[in-house]
């Protein structure tokens, strides 16, 4: 997507943010950054103050360390994740005509606890540890599968030949969805990550409503007639002690389908990029495939992708920074994890380092609920590709493209084996 | 060596219970089930791996 590699306009600066914190930076469109994410992370961990204010994308703050990253992400009081806070949205609801269709939001993403706690209960164990433990066999098939299917024809984009259809086809298993209407949801990922791009309200609004109405049938029908999956599980839960309504599983499956897709597609991405540029890491690997786990979590660290946003919810001075409530502020993750006070030499991925403790999946009562998901399908696609796929290698006819913005990673990784 | 837990900030990271799923019991839902641990002998390292796993810094090792 190098054609919106072009930074945005810039905003005006508020009066309470000073020189010293300002830093132009544009998350979306910077060109170093589109070209190559990582290492411009790295240059910015040098170069920028460690808590920054840009006037990119109608200005906002950027928080660089590991440390700020984790106070910040564990003060939900100070940062808020209602970045249109809830009592605003029920007051736009309430306005709208009788008969309005249910305009789904991605929850518990957007709020903060004591309800966070309770629209997220109802899903905790259903992605505990315990609970993917009985996914295992099923993901490894999937694995297998795809990577097969790309090594019949010799190379391939594996974005597309296998990042991209594993996660989906794992979501729809999760959620009891006919496998026959593949085809559209992966349309939808398709389309849900070219928009995260822009953030036009109304683009996102429809495309939760397309997602909602393909799957309204079978939501519907699991009430009726439960079944062992996700769906009916979740009409048999309870929020604040009250049974669960049409509106909260579309709520549910809005969130659980735009956070639990792309970001999957980027990590595997991030992974196998880095291998095919690093064949002595492969050889390593294929000769002690239990050092594979250890791997993963290393290129967990080492290229960390995701930027969630907070805003903040009262006047406060954060470390020294002033910011004011309503500013808004990205937990700029890839660089909390390149961050060298904590990690030494934080460029070097480094099997072998000492603290290896990421925070790839963030901190605070939000830390990711696939998280435990997620590893468990790198690690599978990793020890699957390195059993099967021969010394691979990034085609040099084919160059790497990468995007910004809240996910961020490769668009393409073409790949070649002899 | 004892170890204690600030289990209401748990979040579910269970990456405590990946180092030793002896040492660190989680709940049905994946949030560590205890507060305190004494550890037994000969799982002091464990222990240490443990509480140095967790990305929430809410384990700290109690040492005699």
């Amino acid at each position: 997507m190098n054609d919106v590699s072009t930074n945005s306009p810039v905003a005006q600066r508020p009066a309470h943010v000073t020189d010293a914190v300002t830093y132009d930076f544009d998350m979306f469109g910077d060109a170093a950054y589109v070209a190559d994410p990582h290492k411009r992370i790295l240059d910015l961990v040098k170069n920028a103050p460690p808590i920054f204010w840009t006037p990119r994308n109608g200005g906002h703050w950027m928080l660089m360390t590991h440390s700020a990253n984790f106070h910040a992400s564990r003060d939900t009081e100070g940062f808020s994740s209602e970045i249109v806070p809830q009592a605003m949205i029920k007051a736009m609801m309430a306005k709208m005509p009788p008969g309005s269709p249910h305009i789904p939001q991605p929850l518990p993403i957007t709020i903060d606890p004591p309800d966070h706690t309770a629209y997220r209960m109802p899903l905790q164990r259903a992605f505990s540890p315990k609970a993917m433990l009985g996914l295992q066999k099923s993901i490894r098939e999937l694995a297998v599968d795809l990577i097969e299917k790309m090594k019949a024809k010799g190379g391939g984009n594996f974005v597309d030949e296998v990042a991209e259809p594993m996660p989906v086809q794992i979501f729809l298993k999760m959620f009891g969805l006919p496998l026959e209407r593949q085809q559209e949801y992966r349309t939808l990922v398709k389309e849900h990550m070219e928009g995260n791009q822009n953030h036009d309200p109304r683009a996102i609004v429809a495309r939760m409503l397309k997602l909602t109405s393909i799957m309204r049938e079978t939501v519907l029908e699991r009430k009726e007639n439960p079944q062992d999956d996700l769906i009916s599980m979740l009409w048999q839960s309870e929020i604040n002690g009250k049974p669960t309504t049409l509106a909260d599983l579309e709520n549910y499956c809005v969130v659980l389908f735009t956070a639990g897709l792309d970001t999957v597609v980027n990590g595997i991405s991030h992974g196998v990029l880095h291998l095919a540029k690093n064949p002595d890491l492969q050889r390593e690997l294929r000769a002690n495939p239990e050092k594979i786990h250890g791997a993963s979590e290393e290129l967990l660290r080492r290229y960390t992708f995701t930027v969630p946003l907070r805003r903040i919810a009262k006047d406060l001075n954060f470390q020294g920074v002033e910011m004011k409530t309503n500013d808004r502020v990205m937990l700029f993750l890839p660089a909390a994890d390149l961050d060298s006070s904590e990690y030494p030499e934080a460029e070097r991925y480094d099997l072998q380092r000492q603290n290896s403790v990421h925070i790839a999946f963030g901190v605070g009562p939000h830390r990711c609920l696939g998280s435990h998901l997620a590893r468990l399908e790198l690690q599978i696609v990793y020890e699957e590709l390195l059993a099967r796929v021969p010394e691979f290698r990034l085609d040099p006819d084919k160059p790497v493209t990468y995007h910004g913005g809240h996910v961020v990673g490769p668009d393409a990784v073409w790949l070649r084996w002899n | 060596m004892k170890i204690k837990i600030d289990k209401a900030s748990c979040v579910g990271n269970a990456r405590c219970a990946a180092v030793s799923p002896e040492l660190f019991p989680l709940d049905e839902d994946g949030y560590i089930a205890v507060t305190e641990i004494d550890v037994p002998p000969g799982m002091e390292a464990l222990a240490r791996r443990g509480a140095r796993a967790c990305p929430e810094r809410i384990i700290i090792v109690v040492e005699d």
